[in-house]
């Protein structure tokens, strides 16, 4: 994964959300405090959630905005936000978020890679479970 | 071995919203079907798997299958690479 995509100050792990829409919009808002994002990135964030829900399965979900909300994309980022005590996503618990924010393909490979790592039962875990900043960055920028 | 090659149609590629779309319809045919991109051959009806092969707009899969009703399957599932999953009003998603 591209080393300049996540930003240590966008990696929270230990927030709180009562639901999936709060879940959301403390991603959005971490995208927005890199200055990845312009504010209006987070309602378009809701927004795709509700066409088609981002989880994709170990406990984890992608939120991203809808395609016309690239525009207020400043650079390609992601967050990696954690809530220990879960989240119902439409059913599914949801323990780990990385949020998404990318221009034309840039998210596809980032996808790839995060696909890659949560494939991988060991490191899946190391994510999910870890409590310092360090042990993500170390198991997405390895 | 049923086999089928398709190039990715979707604007931005076979990420969260086409990639889902095409999940869901691997899981509700029912049919095990793997798609594969050169060596990496992956589940259809897993996401992480299909997000893991990265697809990108113009990527070209194959999809494979050797199990009862394939034929179906993968006609199915190759109708679904073939239209921009980007679009909204694609399908009913």
């Amino acid at each position: 994964m591209r080393d300049d995509l996540l930003d240590p100050r966008a990696v929270l792990l230990h927030e709180s959300a009562a639901d999936r829409d709060e879940a959301i919009r403390r991603c959005g808002r971490a995208l927005v405090d890199v200055g990845a994002v312009a504010e209006p990135y987070i309602d378009a964030m809701l927004e795709r959630e509700q066409t088609i829900s981002t989880y994709v399965g170990e406990g984890v979900a992608i939120p991203h905005g809808t395609a016309a909300a690239k525009e207020v994309v400043r650079h390609d980022a992601i967050c990696v936000v954690r809530f220990p005590d879960g989240v119902d996503w439409g059913g599914e618990p949801v323990t780990l978020c990385v949020g998404i924010a990318a221009k034309n393909d840039g998210h596809v490979r980032l996808l790839a890679a995060l696909a890659d790592i949560l494939l991988d039962p060991e490191r899946a875990r190391a994510l999910r479970e870890a409590t310092e900043v360090g042990q993500v960055m170390k198991e997405l920028r390895s | 071995m049923a086999q089928r090659t398709v190039t990715v149609a979707s604007a931005s590629g076979l990420h969260a919203r086409p990639a889902k779309l095409f999940v869901q319809e691997a899981v509700r045919l029912g049919v095990p079907v793997r798609i594969r991109v050169g060596e990496k051959s992956v589940p259809a009806n897993s996401m992480l798997g299909v997000l893991s092969l990265g697809a990108t707009q113009g990527t070209e899969v194959t999809l494979e299958s050797d199990a009862p009703g394939a034929d179906a399957a993968l006609d199915a599932l190759v109708a679904l690479l073939a239209q921009d999953l980007d679009a909204e009003g694609a399908l009913d998603g």
